[in-house]
């Protein structure tokens, strides 16, 4: 009887805590943040790679980023074992995740490459991709270019000459234009430039 | 007491501490959020949609360089804006997807649908700004009410062809880029691109356009004040020239520049018909043409000395050389162009004025004198203990038969005649309705037209055979007599002296000088409307004998004429038989034929006294007609004169409202 007296008296004390807290624990569901530190292995810190392959995603376009990963879930777009990792997410978070990286600074490596090579890179660049690829190919809505690992860009352009990714339309034409110009020296000249940016 | 106290306090802080902690959790949120994460820099924090700046469109639709694109399918398409025009129109300090709604992504993913709406934006922009107090936004109005006209357009139609799309909208006639505000260089470049703007769909008419006057001087000349397409078919009320309402607008347009031209046209029979609502008449482009309108020295001009009969003939099919002199803008106020038309004009309003203002003086000076022997028991009084039982008969039974269908016919000329003459008012323009339209009113103005002179020729076959049958025994200036005498002029003067308290009231024979005129006036009105009526009846056949300038001279006449008429009887005569104290309200004796035999003897006592001294006074002597007969003509009476008052005020609107 006592006890249940007592409990009586602490019960506007337990339900204060809990309306107290309710907010609080409403909000814990992984937030995009927590999400994204899963990145880090392939994609570094944050979003700076520090691996060849795998490109940074710091300071991305959260709409070519949502692009990819949506991409990448529905088997839409070439890849290694991103298909299977984005298929963990749903709509939400994966845009969460996006705010996230977008949000974040990239930081890059120097890397090594040809300067006559990035010397003819940067006019190519500047005559077919600027336009869309802004500001030497810095991260923006088309994506993240200058200072992109090189290996990354390589496969990267691999896959969409070699028909394995979805060749924009004004893209194909572009990269077919740069290499009309320039030959076979067109590709890896822009992907020197891209590199030679830090 | 306090134990109350405390258990309310338990229960109540920790209801306002969740408050608190509610409302603060919900105040630190004032963006979207999505698991934790709040929009990055470049897009909206508070719908987390991408905002992209007109800089980043501008990058490829702003280039000179690469002003065209290539569709998928290999089309070419142009994609150039250019940046210094928009940013000085008035939409420059618009997001471009602002309009392009459709454009989330920059550069495009996939080819973009150029979707833009600007009905809605315009109207809900309008509804927010429209209560503001400095009214910078009062353009805005006329935009939407642009917008009203424009649903109700023929170009906010379903196409025919293709009815998922309208037969034009905003964008097809507006540079959507270049839009500029009142009184900019851009509106008065956008009034030269009109007919190009136009000419992409309608290419025929831009083609004859080019050749007219006003394609010359907008195309070639640039010169901005002349008439573009929407100057004649308006703007945003576009209507297919077909409908009546586009017909009526387009001349409404042509005025507004042609401002004499039209004012002419509406006083011609042509625009009054026109000017009632009705197009079956000839209109500006009948005679002008429309697109390819030109100048009358122009020999591939519609209106070329050469070509002008031919362009008459379109409607009257049998049109003679004569029709070529018919003045379609003669102006009666232009004494130097058209002298002999201003004479008619002159003449005619000279009499109106003249019989008007004689006779209103007179009917002024009448009411006066009969006022004030009233107010001093003069004058004829009804002597209520000796009820009238003996009348006299003034009238056989033909004449009231005649007066009748005289009265009833002119009402109907009036009526119908001065709808035409006052076209402009909005009476003039019910009652054509009333009546069925132009066609059917011209039909009942006819018939009556005809009844009237039939009826004028019957009474002037019955008076020669009552002169001829009378023989020697008719004295021409006698007291049965209608042709004026020495004693009207006489009795006339005796009637002024009496208006102003200088004499007797004049003893008058059997008709008096005012009845002698109201008899007389329709002869001259007879002559005159009756002739100007039949010549305007069939233009045609009065082409065949008289120049066409005559339907102009004809068309003044008979108007300024039936104006007199109208105004006289319904005023003077109503006022000198029925409105005069000793009268009012009315006078039946026209419908029963006789008149109290008092009465009689005090309106025409020195007839009176002559029928007495030779006895023949018994043969006019009749019994007071039954009351069934007084109820009718009273009834008769009191409906003419009403009817008679309406047209009279309808007459007066006419002439007051008259634009002229």
């Amino acid at each position: 009887m006592q006890r249940e007296k007592m409990m009586k008296k602490k019960m506007p004390y337990l339900l204060l805590g809990l309306a107290v807290l309710f907010p609080a624990t409403a909000a814990a569901a992984p937030t995009g943040q927590a999400l994204a530190f899963t990145c880090a292995g392939c994609h570094g810190t944050d979003g700076s790679s520090v691996g060849p392959s795998s490109p940074s995603i710091a300071g991305m376009d959260p709409e070519v980023f949502i692009d990819a990963m949506q991409g990448y879930k529905f088997d839409e777009r070439n890849s290694t074992i991103m298909n299977r990792i984005a298929k963990g997410y749903n709509d939400e978070q994966i845009k969460s995740m996006a705010w996230f990286f977008a949000k974040q600074t990239l930081r890059l490596k120097p890397q090594k490459y040809d300067a006559e090579m990035a010397k003819l890179g940067a006019k190519l660049h500047d005559e077919y991709c600027e336009k869309c690829h802004e500001d030497g190919g810095k991260p923006g809505d088309a994506g993240t270019l200058a200072g992109q690992w090189m290996p990354y860009l390589h496969y990267t352009m691999e896959d969409f000459i070699d028909g394995r990714r979805e060749y924009p339309r004004k893209m194909r034409r572009k990269v077919d234009a740069a290499i009309e110009a320039e030959g076979d020296r067109a590709m890896p000249a822009l992907i020197h430039y891209y590199g030679s940016q830090h | 007491m306090p134990k109350t106290v405390s258990r309310l306090a338990t229960w109540l802080i920790p209801f306002f501490l969740i408050l608190v902690v509610h409302s603060v959790h919900g105040a630190t949120e004032p963006g979207i959020s999505i698991l934790g994460e709040e929009p990055p820099e470049g897009f909206d924090p508070l719908t987390g949609e991408r905002i992209i700046s007109n800089e980043r469109c501008l990058t490829c639709h702003g280039d000179e360089q690469m002003k065209t694109d290539v569709r998928d399918d290999g089309s070419e398409v142009k994609i150039f804006v250019h940046s210094k025009q928009i940013r000085e129109s008035v939409h420059g300090e618009l997001n471009c997807n602002s309009c392009h709604i459709t454009i989330d992504r920059v550069p495009h993913r996939k080819a973009p649908a150029v979707i833009v709406g600007c009905l809605d934006c315009h109207r809900e922009t309008w509804e927010e700004v429209k209560d503001d107090p400095d009214g910078k936004h009062e353009r805005l109005k006329v935009v939407n009410e642009s917008i009203d006209s424009y649903m109700q357009s023929i170009h906010a139609q379903p196409n025919s062809l293709d009815q998922s799309r309208t037969n034009a909208t905003c964008y097809d006639c507006h540079e959507a880029h270049n839009v500029g505000e009142l009184g900019s260089i851009q509106r008065a470049e956008k009034r030269l691109k009109n007919p190009e703007a136009c000419g992409k769909c309608h290419e025929q008419q831009l083609e004859d356009y080019r050749t007219s006057v006003h394609g010359v001087a907008v195309l070639e000349q640039k010169d901005s004040e002349s008439a573009v397409c929407s100057d004649c078919h308006t703007t945003h009320e576009i209507d297919s020239p077909e409908t009546d309402k586009a017909k009526l607008a387009i001349t409404k347009n042509c005025g507004d520049c042609h401002e004499e031209a039209q004012r002419t046209y509406f006083d011609s029979y042509h625009g009054q018909v026109h000017r009632l609502g009705y197009t079956n008449t000839a209109k500006c482009h009948d005679c002008h043409g429309s697109h390819k309108v030109k100048g009358e020295d122009d020999p591939t001009s519609e209106i070329h000395a050469n070509n002008r009969l031919e362009n008459c003939r379109v409607c009257h099919e049998d049109a003679n050389e004569n029709f070529l002199t018919f003045w379609p803008h003669g102006d009666a106020d232009d004494r130097e162009n058209y002298p002999g038309l201003w004479f008619f004009k002159l003449f005619m309003q000279t009499l109106i004025f003249s019989v008007m203002a004689f006779f209103w003086v007179h009917v002024l000076l009448w009411l006066y004198r009969e006022v004030m022997d009233r107010l001093q028991g003069k004058g004829f009084i009804e002597d209520l203990d000796k009820p009238d039982i003996v009348y006299f008969r003034r009238f056989p039974v033909v004449w009231r038969w005649i007066h009748g269908l005289f009265a009833i016919s002119t009402m109907t000329l009036i009526l119908t005649g001065t709808t035409l003459l006052f076209a402009h008012t909005g009476w003039a323009k019910a009652v054509v309705v009333f009546l069925g339209g132009t066609e059917m009113e011209g039909i009942i103005h006819r018939t009556a037209a005809v009844i009237w002179l039939g009826i004028f020729f019957v009474h002037l076959m019955i008076a020669v055979t009552n002169i001829i049958r009378e023989g020697k025994d008719f004295k021409w200036f006698g007291s049965t007599s209608m042709l004026p005498n020495w004693k009207d002029w006489s009795d006339l003067k005796g009637m002024f002296r009496w208006f102003i308290g200088k004499g007797e009231r004049p003893q008058f024979s059997h008709w008096t000088y005012w009845q002698k005129f109201d008899y007389w006036a329709p002869f001259w009105g007879a002559g005159v409307i009756g002739i100007s009526g039949i010549m305007l009846f069939a233009p045609e056949k009065t082409a065949l004998i008289l120049p066409g300038w005559m339907f102009n001279i004809a068309t003044l006449v008979h108007a300024e004429e039936a104006l007199l008429a109208a105004i006289f009887l319904n005023s003077v005569h109503f006022f000198n038989v029925h409105f005069r104290p000793e009268r009012f309200p009315m006078s039946t004796t026209i419908f029963t034929g006789a008149i109290p035999f008092e009465e009689f003897r005090h309106d025409h006592r020195e007839e009176y006294e002559r029928l007495a001294a030779t006895g023949e006074i018994n043969n006019y002597l009749v019994r007071k007609p039954s009351r069934r007969a007084d109820l009718a003509a009273s009834f008769i009476t009191t409906v003419l004169i009403m009817a008679g008052l309406a047209l009279l005020t309808l007459v007066l609107i006419g002439l007051v409202t008259s634009p002229n």
